[in-house]
């Protein structure tokens, strides 16, 4: 049982096998083949920029982040007066009027998932660039594959503003439109995203040092 | 197990220095970076900058809703509202654009504008929905760094920064002069009052006010303002006047004004103007106001100044040229050491008045009165009008008067040299003619005059008067039978000597002349009725006279006279009827053609022709008085005019009268005022929340 733990969790990778698989179509060539042999890709065993995007595109939506939190997300305007809501605003008020269901997705939405990505890609990119723990491994790739498939959800909150804008439009009754924050937002969500797309799950197994009995 | 070696591959070393391979994507960071930075910058200096406004009370402020607006434009958002330290004020921190706030000075007003309901109207509804809103008004300055500013508990009538001139109105009395209270220019509304305050030395109350910019060009030193609040009514001659400017003026009072006359000067600020009660006043006034730069002096009249009061006219020429100021007595030491109590009036004259430039200072206006002093020109005492005793001062020119100089009194007051007047006696004059109208004896004189007829006629109708010719033909028939017969020439000597007594009755006739004497009274009769015709105050004597003609004409010895010459011819038929008589001698002749001579005279020096001269001259002196009593219709006329125009006076009150469209146009105001109000109530009820919560 242990060892097949461990097999599992120090399995040869094609790269020590000295094989390079195409990431496109998938298949495997020899060392010396710079091109897929079936569909002309460019084959690389690693991708050697991936650390410098993941963490370029993570700093960007860090970036972005800040305003699309500062700066309002919707301003409402009902009979001449404007109020400005800005995300965390409008998690607290909604919490306030009672509608904790929605509170809760809008929270978990645009504060738990950014965040969690923020950490999530950091821990990931560190801890590639580090001798880490083999059986972490694979926890690492789970966290990966998590992190790319819930990212997109975060633009929930994006969509929820573009919906309500372009249906909110009632002239001085009442109108709703995106803020500075709305932008910010849908791009951090991109950028972490982008970072996420960059980085190359491969780096994980390359990490475990340990060598294979 | 053995693992074949694996072959050399040609791959590159991922844990390369970022820095050596570099990544084109870290362009997006640095980008995000930068805009990032962008926007924050951005933000921060679109934030604005705090200003502190301290009210009174903050009513309906919420922090972060409440806007501050210049020109109905927002420029800002309240902030944060704090009470000051001491607790008396609240100080609201408004952040406002960065432009706007370098351009506040110090004296920037901020009010806080809610609904208000007022006489003026209702104003701030707009803020009934949106909540109270913060206005401000300035005069933008730049580069200002005040940033804490007192707020107004209310709208300033007149905002700074505004379009239009500022004056001031002076009045004695401002109690119909509310702050705010609308300005008038020919019925439109074109400015507003300020607070009314009390001029520093406490004799007026002067009401600061201004007139928006387009109709401030009106205003001019020709300008004259006047009360229009409430309303007046007026009992004249011409019926009840009343006159209501409008509705709003009249609950809250206002002020109208308008150009007495063109070619006034611009005014400025410190401008000030009279308020006069009422239009009339103010457009008389340019008649009856003296200028600011009215020079003072002082006539000495020697007799009574009773009937000048202060504010009477001076006039130059019947124009005004300047008022009386007071009247005060002073004692004067003659030479001789006798004290006499003088009286002082104090005038003043204004120099535009006279013609001479509004600057003219005082040296050149008492060097142009020295000079016309010089050339004859003295004050004098007249009258105001026939009928009221109010005295005023004349200027007048005489060059026949003694050479007088102006002097300077004690007070260094100038003295205008004065003139007795012959006033007094006008006035009784005038006062006798009256009286003496009122005391003829009208109905006496009629019937003297009648009574005056029928003697005339009497004498006329007399049988003796009839007679006299008769009696004459008769003789002269006599006489000629007399003169054909033959023996007419043997006259008696007896008859020479009845001639002679003849001739000496006859002489005796003429040298009595009482023909000539009628003539005479008749003609006194007739100048009597001239002058009656003419000197109406002569009623009295012409009466007398008319009596004593009538005494005369009664007196007229005509029937004596007519007798006299009955008995006469009686005689002289009595002579003619002797035989003597018909033996008459030669020169009887010459006595017959005296005798047809004296008859012929008698006929043609016209007792009949004067007798109807008499009565033709008693007909126009009847006729005159007749005149002057049909003047007393004409009087009567003119009471029962007096008395009609009382009739219509009464009458105007009557259902077509202007009172009553004035009344009933005012009742119909009110009564849409009342309905206004009502509405409002209304509505108010409706929603009161609405109103008082200002949302």
């Amino acid at each position: 049982m242990a060892n097949a733990r461990s097999a599992q969790t120090h399995p040869l990778t094609a790269r020590q096998a000295g094989l390079v698989a195409c990431r496109r179509c998938g298949r495997v060539h020899g060392p010396a083949v710079a091109t897929c042999l079936r569909c002309g890709a460019r084959l690389s065993s690693r991708d050697a920029t991936s650390l410098q995007r993941v963490w370029a595109w993570l700093l960007a939506g860090l970036v972005a982040y800040v305003p699309a939190n500062v700066y309002p997300m919707l301003e409402t305007t009902t009979l001449g007066k404007t109020s400005d809501n800005t995300l965390l605003g409008g998690v607290v008020e909604l919490f306030v009027h009672g509608s904790y269901g929605v509170a809760a997705i809008v929270f978990f939405a645009s504060i738990i998932i950014p965040i969690g990505k923020f950490v999530a890609i950091s821990y990931l990119a560190l801890a590639v660039s580090r001798v880490g723990s083999g059986a972490a491994a694979h926890t690492r790739h789970r966290t990966f594959q998590i992190v790319e498939f819930i990212g997109r959800w975060s633009m929930i909150d994006v969509f929820v503003v573009a919906i309500l804008s372009s249906l909110i439009q009632l002239g001085s009754a009442a109108s709703v439109k995106p803020g500075v924050a709305a932008l910010s937002f849908a791009l951090s969500v991109a950028f972490t995203m982008l970072s996420a797309m960059s980085f190359d799950p491969r780096l994980i197994w390359d990490a475990d040092k340990d060598p294979v009995t | 197990m053995t693992l074949p070696d694996p072959p050399q591959m040609q791959m590159d070393d991922p844990r390369r220095s970022p820095f050596r391979n570099m990544s084109v994507v870290w362009l997006v960071p640095v980008l995000a970076l930068l805009v990032s930075f962008g926007v924050a910058w951005k933000s921060y200096s679109d934030r604005g900058m705090l200003i502190s406004i301290t009210f009174g009370a903050a009513a309906g402020i919420i922090p972060g809703e409440t806007t501050i607006r210049y020109r109905d434009v927002v420029i800002g958002t309240v902030e944060d509202v704090r009470f000051a330290p001491d607790f008396q004020t609240v100080i609201v921190d408004t952040r406002i654009d960065r432009a706007v706030a370098q351009t506040l000075p110090a004296a920037s007003q901020f009010w806080i504008v809610r609904p208000e309901v007022s006489t003026r109207g209702i104003s701030g509804l707009s803020t009934v929905l949106s909540g109270v809103y913060i206005e401000g008004a300035w005069e933008p300055v730049t580069g200002s760094t005040t940033r804490a500013f007192a707020g107004l508990d209310k709208p300033p009538v007149v905002q700074p920064g505004r379009e239009g001139q500022r004056i001031s109105l002076r009045s004695t009395d401002a109690s119909l002069l509310p702050e705010g209270a609308p300005v008038f220019f020919r019925g439109v509304e074109v400015g507003r009052l300020d607070t009314a305050q009390v001029s520093p030395g406490g004799e007026s109350a002067v009401v600061d006010a201004f007139i928006n910019a387009p109709y401030d060009r009106y205003l001019t030193t020709a300008t004259r303002f006047w009360d229009t609040s409430g309303f007046t009514v007026k009992l004249g001659p011409s019926g009840l006047d009343l006159n209501v400017a409008s509705l709003g003026s009249l609950l809250t009072g206002g002020v109208a004004f308008d150009n007495a006359f063109t070619g006034g000067l611009p005014v400025t600020d410190t401008t000030v103007f009279n308020l006069f009660v009422d239009e009339a006043s103010a457009r008389q006034s340019i008649f009856t106001q003296i200028g600011a730069n009215a020079v003072p002096a002082v006539i000495v009249f020697a007799g009574s100044v009773n009937g000048l009061n202060a504010g009477a006219p001076v006039d130059y020429r019947g124009l005004r040229v300047g008022q009386v100021t007071g009247i005060s007595a002073f004692i004067e030491t003659s030479p001789l050491g006798a004290r006499n109590v003088r009286l002082r009036t104090a005038i003043e004259i204004d120099p535009q008045a006279l013609g001479l430039d509004i600057q003219t200072g005082q040296a050149e206006v008492m060097a142009f009165l020295r000079e016309a002093v010089s050339r004859g020109l003295r004050a004098r005492l007249s009258t105001n009008s026939i009928f009221s005793a109010a005295l005023k001062i004349e200027l007048v020119e005489l060059p026949d008067e003694p050479a007088a100089v102006i002097e300077t009194g004690a007070d260094n007051l100038p003295i205008l040299p004065s003139v007795a007047s012959d006033l007094p006696n006008f006035t009784a004059t005038a006062e006798g003619v009256l009286e003496r109208i009122n005391a003829l004896p009208v109905e006496e004189v009629m019937q003297q005059a009648i009574s005056l007829m029928a003697a005339i006629e009497a004498v006329a109708a007399d049988e003796g008067t009839r007679a006299v010719p008769e009696a004459l033909v008769k003789l002269l028939e006599d006489s000629r039978a007399l003169l054909n017969k033959d023996d007419t020439q043997a006259l008696p000597t007896e008859l020479r000597g009845a001639v002679a007594e003849l001739r000496k009755v006859v002489a005796d006739l003429q040298e009595r002349g009482a023909v000539d004497r009628l003539a005479s009274v008749l003609e006194s009769a007739d100048k009597i009725a001239a002058d009656l015709a003419t000197a109406t105050q002569e009623f009295p004597a012409l009466v007398s006279d008319l009596r004593d003609l009538a005494a005369k004409a009664k007196a007229l010895r005509a029937e004596e006279l007519i007798d006299q010459t009955s008995r006469l011819l009686a005689s002289a038929d009595a002579v003619i009827a002797t035989d003597a008589a018909r033996a008459l001698p030669q020169d009887l002749s010459n006595a017959l053609a005296e005798v047809q001579g004296a008859l012929k005279e008698l006929r043609d020096g016209g007792a009949v022709a004067n007798a109807n001269a008499a009565l033709a001259s008693a007909r126009g002196a009847a006729d005159a008085v007749a005149s002057a009593a049909g003047d007393l219709p004409k009087l009567t006329t003119e009471l029962e005019g007096l008395v009609q125009r009382a009739n219509s006076l009464i009458a105007s009150y009557s259902a077509k009268s202007p009172f009553n469209d004035e009344a009933v146009d005012l009742l119909r105001n009110l009564q849409t005022a009342a309905k206004a109000v009502t509405q409002l109530a209304r509505t108010i009820e409706r929603n009161p929340n609405s109103l008082l919560l200002g949302r």
